[in-house]
């Protein structure tokens, strides 16, 4: 072969790998830039070692709930329940320490079974009895709110004093809560070389071709939500290493947030395209948003409508940029 | 053939068909809740008792309407911000009218026209920028939250009109207050313009089949927009009439309203597919869940079982109605 | 012995017989044809081998041993994959990921790329030719061209290593150079032992990939025939059989008035279509299915994305841009696929009626007038004799062919001047078939425009005054009156006598641009 061909070939291949980082991650990642910049520009502080634990510490819940809800959405489903199971497995996992620093390790795996088993109701509901996942996460996050009210009726209890310290020290010169936030990383990036999400991307993609192409679709979807349950167990954890107590009503807000994140991150939401990592830049970019407009002074009365403006606007760029990339 | 087996096998059929139907179910549920209530604390199933249910039934049963209607036009058609809507309709329309009669007609107009347009930008953003409702609806529940404490300053201000709280609080005929009256007239009307009206037959040609209902000539956007401005006025006419109960207002005032609105329709038997159902039975949810909510307070269960209760009801009456269709090659 | 006999292979979609007895058989190593006119039961055939449709009854032998295939995975288990016309790949996914997609080769539940690197880039190399050097296994399928899609799902097929590959219609959107490279390596794959089973529109194609061609008529087995042996007017002889010719209606007389008149019409599958459509006359769309005919019907109907071309109805220049401005321009759609394109399933035979004539009868433009619309919905299943239980119904209780009588009977309702039919008697039982015919013809005696597509020749011969045979979205024939016979319909479908098959579609591939 000639290598002026080789060499075509070779551009074709990086227009090819051009097209696949896709228009919409290109806006998350400037999206990202830009509220990093704004912040460090209105926050001097914003550098800080102090600082920058404090501010990855409040979002390490959102990273771990984002990633749960990017694996449901990419499999063409969703979860309005990641909220509800954060709340329930971090108020499971809190009874089950006890306060104790012996019994870390159990509050763990408490609160990875807790997701887990969430998941598999969510999962068996939206795949084997085939309801509308919409609807029916809606309804498990009031049955889970409410299963979280009878194990912990107000909020309360103590997290063991290693656990909340231990989230607040840096290790190797790196805060905790950002290992937190690249372990979050590091398992997407796992998961994402397993069989098991690359057929939920074909699932999510086109549920009949992968059907016809023998990938187990009813066990796939309902796989997805349990390991989204489970990756919410380690969200809850964030939960309780951040705030010391418990709390039944933590989940209130991270739902749809996690749902802002995944669409903020450049997957779409009819499944089949994104990745996990731009939703965790979904999250920190929603963190830092609310972070900008308090350094900003702006007043309490409009910070939400400033956020929710700026969220609608960033979500119909995405929404708008995914379409154009799909559109040929 | 003698004509009384075939009318005997005719009855037979007909209340075959009727103890399927979903409108018959909620109505016998609401029922026997009654009597359950009756039975567990005596006075529960009393005249002025039930009276009582159904005022508090009314305001959820009026956000229902738009609910219905958006879930009848079918595509996951679906309204998350009724519940904040409804809120925002209430918090300008105490401003506006600011406790006098002299008000009355620009506080109920003007928060009607505020629903209107946020229902026209659900509309146009799920047609146009092909957005999915529940997202849209969802951002559009952040936004107007945004609205709402912007436009309060983050304390609410204004009272009812004296006529909007005589409505709703006032017994008026048989013991019952007017609101009442008016959520009997608005069940007639809406199930009217459902099912005797053009638009109404364009709605559920549209939400059951909408290649079909284009090859036919319906402008499906156009009724898919309306159904999302429908129910952005429903949901400020709910908060209307909950400002009229409370009299003043509170931010959250009708912000718990969504999800009962939602599981109300599914009670009632209307497809969350689209295409199938009607008010009547969303009427008849919206009844079922205020006696099961007194019911369960009587019975001094509290808040999380009761959560518990209320989505457990609203799966088991999805798997009996709601199932898609299976996966076949 | 024969590596696979299937044997009474019968098959029943409700009241209609898609396959009725029929048998196959396949020699190792060898490349065997299907072939038949429209609906002679090739695709059901396929489809049961490749099992994903159940047959009523079968016989299937492999290797000598009788065997049951449930499913796709049991087909898949015995070495058996297909590759159809419409495609099994996920769009979202890269080339590479579809090729393995389910039978990835993984290690401790990780996907191992390398494992299947080799295989991905030696059956893409190979395919080279085909797919331009712009498509690399990292390529998503999104970004490709129909043709190179069908060669990524063959690919995709070949990779599974199968003992019997079934190619039904997979060369449709494939242009000539990429057709000879999947000949080349279907001839490969038999050469190593696999037999292919194929399936195509283009007769000149099935002439010179297959050495056995087994031929069906109305689900039966005909005959098998050496391909070589046989001429092509045998071949269509074979496949028309000895039908008596159908009764030619009695022509009516058509005038030189034109009512339709179409010129240069181009959509999506369709290029550069003239037609005429005299008063009281119908004009038959011919061809083989999916040559552009429903294709052709939407764009007149305003309802595929930007059309070109004029269209004149009575002399008056009409622009359809909208289904709304057609129906307007009283322009009437009985769509082909009736479940999902023209009826509201869950609804009654009541609004299913009046649908799209209700503007006409409204109370203050609003209100409806149930007398009114039960007077109308009465009167028309009257009129076109639909068997109902009552008018409340939903329309699933109705039989294949009274649901399609619905279906035209709300078009009736609008009182159309141009009716266009897409093969409303696809599915019908004889006695609705014989109804619809009657109907059709008091539509176009009353002067209404009617265009039929329709992919039964008898019908067309019993039918249309005039026939427009159709291939690959351009008009290829015209026949006219007594020459309308299922003999000149087959031989104009598959272009026999025409010289000039080769007239295929280039299908302009996007990374095609360096090809070369």
């Amino acid at each position: 072969m000639s290598t002026g061909l080789d060499n075509r070939a070779a551009g074709t291949r990086a227009v090819a790998w051009i097209r696949r980082v896709q228009i919409a991650s290109v806006v998350t990642w400037s999206l990202l830039a830009a509220v990093v910049i704004v912040n460090a520009l209105v926050q001097p502080t914003f550098f800080t070692l102090y600082s920058i634990t404090s501010t990855f510490a409040t979002f390490v819940p959102l990273v771990f709930a984002a990633v749960a809800q990017a694996i449901v959405v990419i499999g063409g489903g969703l979860d309005l329940s990641i909220g509800t199971i954060v709340a329930l497995s971090s108020v499971v996992a809190l009874k089950v320490m006890n306060g104790s620093d012996a019994l870390i390790g159990l509050g763990f795996l408490a609160a990875l079974a807790t997701g887990a088993l969430c998941g598999l109701v969510n999962g068996i509901l939206v795949a084997v009895v085939r309801l509308q996942p919409l609807i029916v996460t809606f309804a498990t996050a009031s049955v889970f709110g409410g299963v979280t009210l009878v194990v912990l009726p107000s909020p309360g209890g103590a997290v063991p004093p290693a656990m909340s310290q231990g989230f607040r020290l840096a290790f190797a010169g790196v805060p905790v809560p950002v290992w937190c936030v690249l372990a979050a990383a590091a398992i997407w990036l796992a998961l994402s070389r397993t069989r098991f999400l690359r057929h939920v991307y074909a699932v999510g993609g086109d549920a009949l071709a992968a059907f016809a192409s023998l990938v187990p679709v009813v066990r796939i979807r309902a796989l997805s939500y349990v390991v989204a349950g489970a990756l919410a167990g380690l969200a809850a954890m964030g939960v309780l290493g951040n705030t010391g107590s418990g709390d039944p009503f933590i989940g209130a807000d991270i739902a749809l947030d996690s749902i802002a994140a995944v669409v903020l991150g450049g997957i779409a939401l009819r499944g089949g395209r994104g990745g996990a990592i731009g939703a965790i830049a979904g999250a920190i970019i929603l963190a830092l948003v609310t972070n900008v407009l308090f350094f900003l002074n702006v007043p309490t009365t409009f910070r939400e409508l400033a956020s929710g403006l700026v969220i609608i606007a960033a979500l119909a760029l995405s929404v708008l940029t995914t379409r154009k990339a799909v559109v040929r | 053939m003698s004509a009384v087996p075939a009318t005997t096998d005719r009855t037979a059929a007909r209340l075959r068909q009727a103890a399927r139907n979903p409108v018959v179910i909620a109505s016998l549920i609401a029922i026997a809740l009654v009597v359950v209530g009756q039975l567990v604390s005596p006075g529960f199933g009393s005249y002025n008792q039930i009276i009582s249910m159904l005022r508090i039934a009314s305001f959820l049963g009026i956000i229902a309407i738009g609910q219905t209607i958006v879930i009848l036009s079918g595509g996951d058609g679906i309204d998350l911000s009724v519940g904040k809507v409804a809120t925002l309709g209430a918090i300008i329309g105490a401003r506006v009218m600011d406790g006098t009669d002299a008000n009355l007609a620009g506080g109920i107009l003007i928060p009607l026209v505020v629903g209107a347009a946020i229902g026209l930008v659900n509309g146009l953003g799920i047609v146009y920028l092909r957005i999915p409702p529940f997202v849209m609806t969802l951002g559009m529940l952040g936004v107007v939250q945004g609205i709402i404490l912007a436009y309060t300053g983050g304390t609410a201000a204004g009272r009812a009109a004296p006529f909007l709280t005589e409505l709703v609080n006032t017994r008026w005929l048989l013991g019952a207050p007017g609101v009442l009256f008016l959520w009997v007239l608005l069940i007639v009307v809406v199930t009217l313009v459902l099912r005797r009206t053009r638009p109404g037959w364009n709605l559920y040609a549209v939400g059951s089949n909408r290649t079909a209902a284009r090859l036919s000539g319906i402008r499906v956007n156009a009724t898919v927009i309306g159904a999302y401005v429908a129910s952005g006025v429903c949901a400020v006419l709910a908060g209307l009439a909950l400002l009229g109960y409370t009299e003043s207002v509170f931010l959250n005032l009708a912000d718990d309203y969504t999800l009962p609105s939602i599981a109300a329709v599914v009670i009632g038997g209307t497809l969350i597919a689209g295409g199938v159902g009607g008010y009547l039975g969303s009427a008849i949810g919206a009844v079922v869940l205020s006696v099961l909510q007194s019911l369960l307070t009587t019975l001094n269960m509290p808040e999380s079982h009761r959560t518990i209760v209320n989505g457990v009801i609203l799966l088991a009456l999805l798997a009996l109605y709601g199932r898609q269709r299976k996966l076949r090659s | 012995m024969s590596l696979l006999t299937m044997t009474g292979v019968s098959k029943r979609y409700g009241g209609v017989r898609a396959l009725d007895g029929a048998s196959f058989e396949l020699e190792a190593g060898e490349v065997h044809g299907l072939l038949g006119p429209n609906g002679s039961g090739k695709s059901t055939l396929n489809k049961v081998l490749a099992g994903t449709v159940n047959p009523d009854a079968a016989t299937i032998v492999l290797d000598g041993r009788p065997v049951e295939i449930r499913g796709p995975r049991d087909a898949a288990a015995r070495g058996i994959a297909a590759v159809y016309q419409q495609l099994s790949l996920v769009d979202s996914m890269t080339v590479g990921q579809n090729l393995v997609l389910g039978v990835e080769p993984s290690r401790a539940g990780f996907v191992s790329n390398r494992a299947s690197a080799a295989e991905i880039d030696a059956v893409l190399e190979r395919m080279r030719r085909g797919l331009g050097p712009g498509v690399t296994a990292g390529t998503e399928v999104s970004g490709l061209s129909p043709g190179q899609q069908q060669l990524v799902e063959i690919a995709k097929a070949v990779l599974r290593k199968p003992r019997i590959l079934i190619l039904d219609e997979a060369t449709a959107s494939l242009h000539r150079d990429q057709v000879n490279l999947v000949f080349e390596i279907v001839r490969e794959l038999t050469a190593a032992g696999t037999c292919v089973v194929f399936t195509s529109h283009r007769l000149e194609e099935v002439r010179t990939i297959c050495d056995r061609a087994t031929i069906l008529r109305t689900g039966r087995t005909v005959a098998t025939v050496t391909v070589a042996e046989t001429t092509e007017s045998e071949l269509v002889r074979v496949m028309v059989g000895d039908v008596a010719q159908p009764e030619r209606r009695t022509a009516t007389p058509s005038t030189d008035e034109v009512v339709l008149r179409v010129r240069n019409l181009s959509a999506p599958g369709v290029h550069g279509i003239d037609l005429d459509v005299h008063r009281g006359e119908i004009l038959g769309l011919g061809g083989l299915q999916g040559q552009g005919q429903s294709e052709l019907l939407l764009a007149l109907f305003g309802a595929t994305a930007t059309p070109s071309g004029e269209i004149d109805v009575n002399g008056r220049r009409v622009t359809n841009s909208s289904v709304v401005r057609a129906t307007g321009n009283g322009f009437a759609l009985v769509p082909g696929d009736r479940g999902s394109q023209g009826l509201f399933m869950q609804r009654s035979i009541q609004e299913n009626l009046s649908i799209v004539s209700l503007r006409r009868r409204l109370l203050a433009a609003l209100g409806i007038s149930m007398r009114k619309e039960r007077t109308v919905a009465e009167d028309a299943v009257q009129r076109l004799r639909i068997k109902i239980g009552g008018l409340d119904d939903p329309v699933t209780t109705l039989s294949g062919g009274n649901a399609q009588k619905i279906v035209i009977a709300k078009w009736l309702l609008n009182e159309p001047a141009v009716v266009l039919l897409d093969d409303p008697t696809k599915g019908v039982d004889i006695s609705a078939k014989a109804e619809i015919y009657s109907i059709i013809r008091e539509l176009s005696s009353a002067g209404v425009a009617v265009i039929l597509n329709s992919s039964d020749d008898v019908e067309l011969a019993e039918l249309c005054d005039r026939v427009v045979v159709l291939y690959e979205g351009r008009v290829r024939t015209h026949l006219v009156g007594d020459e309308i016979t299922s003999e000149n319909l087959v031989s104009a479908a598959l272009l026999i006598g025409e010289g000039d098959q080769g007239t295929v579609e280039e299908q302009p591939a996007a990374a095609d641009g360096g090809a070369r």
